[in-house]
């Protein structure tokens, strides 16, 4: 494939040797991609002074298919995420964020989902503290939804007859959503969501993003959807920067 | 493995060096005298057996205190916190600054799991009341995870009372305003100082 230059934002970056560093771009037209972006730590010409976490712009790659690394040629930074760092709630909301992008494993042209992950990175940037758990939980089910797992909230995740509106449900990961209550008698780990939790992941799944009313509700919804990714990802590994925003342990 | 598979894995196992050029240095260093050799193996034994770190600031040293830490002429109550220790090299170039340093060994970073208690976060706050630290300046790199680093720990030093600073951001010396990316004059703006 030839050089191509594609919307891209910065989802996670380490150095590499003594002048470089390996970026996990996610990107709009070819997912998330790794990239190897020589003389990075040395040189601004090629990718500017800011190519650092959460930063956007444009990115041009040459990509070779069936490689695990592709090669950076250069970085446009057209938009840097200052404020992220200026409150720890923020920071570490954005790291789990990024983490679970990363593993959710988006490896085609993905214009939707890499847009609700710039559209949430933007609005953490200047949230409230009271915004960060509804703008981070919401932007992650609605990812879940646009890559096609979304969580059965209208109807049983297991026999798909329809739920009744406006009421709380047994939520089971394994079966991946709401249950009726027959179904729910032969699904003992079924958690008991009330009824504005499912109305508030319905809105979330739906791109938009109500408040929550307490942080006992906002606990309560990172627990949730914790759980509901360690169900469906790919791998066994555990989100270590997930768990770091959930326990709140740097704030 | 022969000795020589052997150390071509070992060379080739630091930054920068592939199997390729490992291979070269290994037949370079059979070629050459053999006390030549064994100087370098020794080198890297003494380095190993007596390069610690220093106890009170991280630093890297072969004495229980660095050099710094060691100076009486350094001031003791200025405190310049960096990531690694070869930020030190850089600053010491500056010949500036004349307080010490605290090493901290890295930058919070949830995504690599790096926490405070991965960082020397503790022994940085019981130096103050024991050096009788009045400033702390925090020059942890300006990315993004060293700014939260940086801010993390201003929080931990606000109840002790400590003058806590950062390293300004802005244009390089030198440098030329028209080939200065936007992220970097905005900076410079906003820490803009009257003259």
């Amino acid at each position: 494939m030839p050089l191509v230059a594609t919307d891209a934002l910065v989802l996670h970056a380490f150095d590499y040797l003594e002048t470089s560093r390996i970026l996990r771009l996610a990107t709009r037209e070819f997912g998330v991609q790794s990239v190897l972006a020589r003389g990075a730590r040395r040189s601004s010409q090629r990718f500017g002074t800011a190519l650092d976490l959460f930063a956007e712009g444009v990115a041009q790659l040459d990509l070779r298919p069936g490689r695990e690394l592709q090669t950076l040629s250069g970085f446009e930074v057209l938009r840097v995420r200052p404020g992220l760092a200026s409150d720890m709630g923020r920071f570490t909301a954005a790291a789990a964020l990024s983490e679970c992008v990363q593993r959710l494993v988006i490896e085609e042209h993905a214009p939707v989902a890499f847009d609700i992950i710039r559209l949430a990175l933007d609005g953490l940037t200047e949230a409230a503290a009271d915004r960060v758990v509804p703008l981070t939980v919401g932007a992650l089910w609605e990812l879940v939804g646009e890559l096609g797992f979304a969580p059965a909230l209208e109807s049983c995740a297991s026999c798909h007859e329809a739920l009744p509106a406006g009421e709380g449900a047994p939520f089971s990961h394994a079966a991946g959503g709401a249950l009726c209550a027959r179904c729910a008698t032969r699904a003992p780990g079924a958690r008991r969501l009330p009824a504005a939790a499912v109305v508030a992941l319905q809105e979330w799944v739906a791109g938009r993003r109500p408040g929550l009313v307490s942080d006992a509700e906002a606990r309560a919804h990172q627990r949730l959807l914790r759980e509901f990714l360690g169900e469906h990802l790919l791998d066994a590994r555990g989100l270590q920067a997930y768990a770091t925003w959930e326990q709140g342990r740097w704030s | 493995m022969s000795a020589i598979d052997d150390l071509t894995t070992e060379l080739a196992r630091l930054p920068g060096i592939g199997r390729k050029t490992a291979q070269r240095l290994t037949y370079h260093l059979l070629k050459q005298p053999a006390d030549q050799s064994r100087r370098l193996a020794q080198a890297l034994v003494t380095l190993v057996d007596t390069v610690r770190t220093c106890t009170r600031c991280f630093n890297l040293t072969e004495a229980p205190l660095c050099s710094i830490c060691s100076d009486g002429r350094r001031d003791g109550t200025l405190v310049c916190v960096v990531e690694d220790a070869a930020d030190i090299a850089a600053i010491e170039r500056a010949g500036e600054f004349r307080g010490r340093y605290h090493v901290l060994g890295g930058r919070l970073s949830p995504l690599d799991g790096v926490g405070p208690d991965d960082l020397t976060i503790g022994a940085l706050l019981a130096r103050i009341p024991e050096d009788e630290v009045t400033e702390v300046i925090l020059a942890t790199n300006p990315s993004l995870e060293g700014e939260a680093t940086a801010l993390y720990i201003q929080r931990q030093l606000a109840p002790l009372g400590v003058r806590v600073t950062r390293i300004a951001r802005g244009l390089p010396v030198g440098g030329d305003l028209e080939y200065a990316d936007g992220v970097t004059i905005a900076q410079a703006l906003q820490a803009r100082r009257d003259m």
